[in-house]
């Protein structure tokens, strides 16, 4: 399991398991549970398999070859330019003696906020003949700017949402960096320039390595984004023979695209081995400042530019459709309902619910335990959480029709899909507060004479609590935002917030976007807030 | 867990094996709960589309949903497509019309509801009892696979044959023609050849052909042609098309709407969208030719199934009967701008009815197999 291991440290780089006392029956339920969010994926070889001799041939057909250069030309241009922008952002907010840091940081890091699916939304209907930006340059002499799709459209969208991975990543390497040494070369003569590529560069190295994975992997597994830009990239091609009557292909497909991802993960474990020291507390944090003098207010539109883009232009473009009937109200059909954000509350609720039931143990076992079967257990799911939501649906629609029909396409194998998805969120942030828990507490509980289960409740469940709660925020918030498990397992009639999104883009119905849109970057919004606060509570940990 | 519409069939099926009463409780056998409350049909404008074209129509013949048995019961259906909301519509107007009558419904790319019905049918978790969607390969797919049951010859009745499945598997309810919009203003009809194949050599044309190779009407037409005429032929054309500068537009809205700016003089589209433009811009100068016998004419409909293992036998009937009645028709001919389906209600805008329209001999369920369509169009360098 070398491939899932490396995910698990991209994901969650607290990863220091201490030997406690074994609880097999824990063990075997944590490698149980783990198992059964596995499975499903397996289902994709049994559909391929219906193809016979035919898969060799198309999965080596020129077509297929061609997707699979413009899903990687994509994954590298992306992460590049994530690179480009998240690693001197963080510089500019961590290091810089710029004005209002929190506000610039803050501003920063929202982009991530938003699915990129409703920011490539915004941008196809803000650009081209008769797009909302036209309109708007249009008394400037401006007659028409050109559509924003395709490739282009598809690289500039995913990199301004995601490059916030590499940006939060490279901050908190550079929070974490020793400034004594940088300083120490400094007085050795360095340049500036000098001692941020041999002092600076090395130590923050793993952390935008850790970031530019995160942004891979959203770059190839986004099925929003390239579908409403028109690009054919994998999720795109998966989808479109997924609705073709080419399913075996698109299962097909789904395994070529699971493979990218491993390697995707192998390259990057090349670059972020044994690194991980480098994340470690150092002596002087953060205290090294760089003078820019009058620069500092141009490098600000950096900051200022992207956050325009990513932000402002979603608001602007389906404010002003909420406001004046954007297009598509006309026609009168296919009306928003609350029960649709209904519906996304109700099933976000359970899979958080769900997802924290489901990482308690395996939290629970890999904190406490240093055994193979725990952290086998700890780190299969993150197999789940690599792999594209489609991916997953398609496998699970399989799985269900062929195994347990009678769960298909109802609330459970649904719930079931996000549990697969999204637990390792939870499991991450768990752990972290397990570690925390003094066992000796627990012990002097057991010795007062507290069963097992009485001293977990009253000792150890209260000072997990925050760790719970943080991991039950996560998942109910990505998903608040899922889009392509939801559009194929939702049960006959129920619609949620993304899928009528979706409806109605597809229908070229727009305007009637508008309003579940803004809720979704609302309620994205608060997902921000909990990544911050997170954020902030770990600064202050490390203070103390 | 909430209260889905398969396990409310699920319960019904468990009482239908219980007793036979307990099932017509359930349903509302015909009239059954809805004795006091008279059901009100609404006037005729209610089901017309408004605009320059639809105006001033006579009223349709056929059987008005006044001659219909009521509709009562739950009904699930899977609407393919669903032209972009508009069979949603429709559906919302029923469900006003009928109080006992309620409609879960789930909306999916036809081809991918077709795959999806097949393979719940096998695993004998069938969802829904109608489908409906916007073509005839997605219906003969499902008729193929064997996961319908035949419809009675009183619902099939009104179409024509050509657009009923064999075996009554299914029946067409709104027809899409493939035409050539042109600007009336460079040319004028006998400018646009009769036959597909000479579009490449046409020296009428002043400019280019405008074309959306990756909207799905267009592949199904390529799909046509290479049924009809063979693969090499196909990607001959498609060449010397892609060599004389046809141009390419993101779909056929676009490319109707171009050639009525004088952009391009003709191009490739269905029929409905040239009457979209029509519709909102009367003074545009649009007009539609059609080829003749050949992929160019091919008419494709939208048609609705009864899908197999369905306890609701007559409401589905009878909800089938309604997307026939008179004021469906004019709905669909009115606000979607489709071809009607029965006699007494003619197409918009002077458009030839279409018995008028000389349509290839084709089997339209064969259209679904797109595999070949796009290696071809990817040969002649024409990406879809």
């Amino acid at each position: 399991m070398t491939v899932t291991e490396r995910v698990a440290r991209a994901v969650d780089l607290a990863t220091n398991d201490e030997a406690g006392a074994v609880g097999t029956g824990l063990t075997f339920l944590a490698a149980a549970v783990a198992a059964v969010l596995v499975i499903p994926l397996g289902w994709l070889f049994v559909d391929v398999l219906g193809l016979g001799g035919r898969a060799i041939d198309l999965a080596t057909s020129a077509t297929t070859l061609a997707v699979l250069a413009r899903s990687v030309a994509l994954v590298a241009v992306v992460t590049a330019g994530s690179v480009l922008v998240g690693v001197p952002l963080a510089v500019l907010t961590v290091q810089a003696d710029i004005p209002f840091k929190r506000f610039w940081t803050v501003l920063a890091a929202l982009p991530l906020a938003v699915p990129s699916y409703l920011g490539a939304f915004a941008v196809v209907s803000a650009t081209g003949r008769g797009g909302v930006l036209a309109n708007a340059l249009q008394p400037l002499g401006v007659e028409t700017i050109p559509t924003v799709d395709g490739f282009t459209g598809a690289a500039l969208v995913l990199t301004v949402y995601t490059y916030p991975y590499v940006f939060l990543t490279t901050r908190a390497s550079l929070l974490s960096l020793d400034a004594s040494l940088v300083e120490a070369a400094r007085t050795l003569n360095s340049g500036r320039w000098e001692a941020f590529r041999r002092v600076t560069l090395p130590q923050i190295l793993p952390g935008v390595a850790a970031g530019a994975l995160l942004v891979a992997l959203y770059t190839l597994s986004d099925f929003g984004t390239p579908n409403i830009m028109r690009v054919q990239v994998f999720t795109q091609f998966i989808y479109a023979r997924y609705t073709g009557f080419m399913q075996d292909y698109a299962a097909l497909l789904s395994l070529q695209l699971l493979a990218v991802t491993a390697v995707i993960l192998a390259v990057e474990s090349r670059i972020g081995a044994d690194d991980s020291g480098a994340y470690a507390s150092g002596g002087n944090r953060g205290a090294l400042s760089i003078r820019l003098g009058w620069l500092r207010y141009p490098l600000l539109v950096l900051p200022l530019l992207v956050g325009a883009t990513a932000i402002l232009l979603p608001i602007v473009v389906f404010g002003l459709w909420l406001t004046n009937g954007g297009p598509g109200y006309a026609g009168g059909s296919m009306a928003f309902s609350w029960t649709y954000g209904w519906n996304s509350l109700y099933v976000a609720l359970l899979a958080a619910v769900a997802s924290v039931l489901v990482a308690l143990p395996i939290a629970l076992r890999s904190a406490a335990s240093d055994s193979r079967l725990a952290a086998l257990a700890d780190r299969a799911p993150y197999a789940g959480y690599a792999a594209p939501g489609i991916v997953l649906a398609i496998a699970l629609v399989s799985f269900s029709l062929n195994v347990v029909p009678a769960f298909y396409k109802t609330i459970p194998l649904l719930v079931f899909a996000y549990v697969v998805r999204f637990v390792p969120q939870a499991i991450g942030s768990m752990r972290t507060s397990t570690l925390q828990v003094d066992q000796t507490l627990v012990e002097a509980a057991r010795t007062l004479g507290r069963s097992r289960f009485g001293a977990f409740r009253s000792v150890t469940l209260p000072l997990i609590a925050p760790g719970i709660v943080t991991g039950a925020a996560l998942v109910f918030l990505t998903t608040m935002k899922e889009l392509p498990a939801t559009l194929i397992l939702r049960p006959l009639g129920f619609d949620t917030l993304v899928t009528y999104i979706w409806r109605v883009q597809e229908a070229g119905l727009y305007g009637r976007a508008a309003l579940p849109a803004l809720v979704l970057v609302v309620v994205s919004g608060l997902s921000m807030a909990v990544i911050l606060a997170q954020e902030d509570a770990d600064d202050s940990d490390t203070n103390e | 867990m909430r209260d889905s519409p398969r396990t409310r069939r699920r319960f019904l099926q468990a009482t239908a094996a219980g007793s036979l009463a307990g099932l017509a409780g359930c349903q509302g056998l015909l009239g059954g709960s809805s004795d006091d409350e008279r059901v009100t049909i609404p006037e005729l404008a209610t089901f017309r589309g408004s605009g320059a074209i639809v105006e001033g129509r006579p009223a349709p013949g056929g059987t008005s949903i006044e001659e219909l048995p009521d509709l009562s019961g739950e009904l699930s259906l899977y609407i393919g497509g669903g032209e972009g909301g508009i069979y949603y519509r429709f559906v919302k107007m029923l469900q006003e019309i009928y109080p006992d009558f309620t409609v879960y419904q789930s909306s999916a790319a036809s081809a991918s509801l077709a795959q999806n019905i097949v393979k719940e049918v096998q695993a004998g978790a069938a969802q829904a009892d109608v489908f409906w969607s916007i073509d005839a390969s997605s219906l003969g797919y499902v008729a193929d696979n064997d996961a319908y049951e035949p419809l009675p010859k009183d619902v099939v009745e009104p179409v024509p044959e050509d657009f009923q499945g064999d075996d009554n598997a299914w029946v067409g309810v709104a027809g899409r023609a493939r035409s050539v919009p042109y600007n009336t203003n460079q040319l004028s009809e006998s400018d646009i050849p009769d036959a597909v194949q000479d579009f490449p050599s046409a020296a009428s044309f002043p400019n280019t052909v405008g074309w959306a190779p990756t909207y799905g009407a267009f592949k199904s037409f390529i799909t046509a042609m290479r049924l009809l005429r063979g693969p090499d032929a196909t990607r001959e054309w498609l060449v010397a098309m892609r060599e004389n500068g046809a141009k390419r537009f993101p779909d056929e809205f676009v490319v109707s709407q171009r050639v009525a700016d004088g952009v391009i003089p003709a191009g490739f589209a269905n029929h409905y969208y040239a009457m979209r433009v029509k519709n909102q811009r009367p003074d545009a100068p649009l007009a539609l030719a059609f080829t003749s016998d050949d992929a160019g004419a091919l008419v494709n409909v939208a048609g609705a199934l009864r899908i197999k293992g369905t306890e609701k036998d007559q409401l589905v009937n009878n909800f089938i009967k309604h997307l026939l009645s008179a004021e469906a028709q004019e709905f669909f001919a009115t606000v979607s701008f489709a071809y009607p389906m029965i006699e007494g209600v003619t197409p918009v805008g002077g458009l030839p009815t279409i018995d008028e329209l000389n349509p290839p001999d084709i089997d339209l369920s064969k259209l679904s197999n797109l595999e070949k369509t796009l290696e071809i169009m990817r040969n002649a360098g024409v990406l879809g």
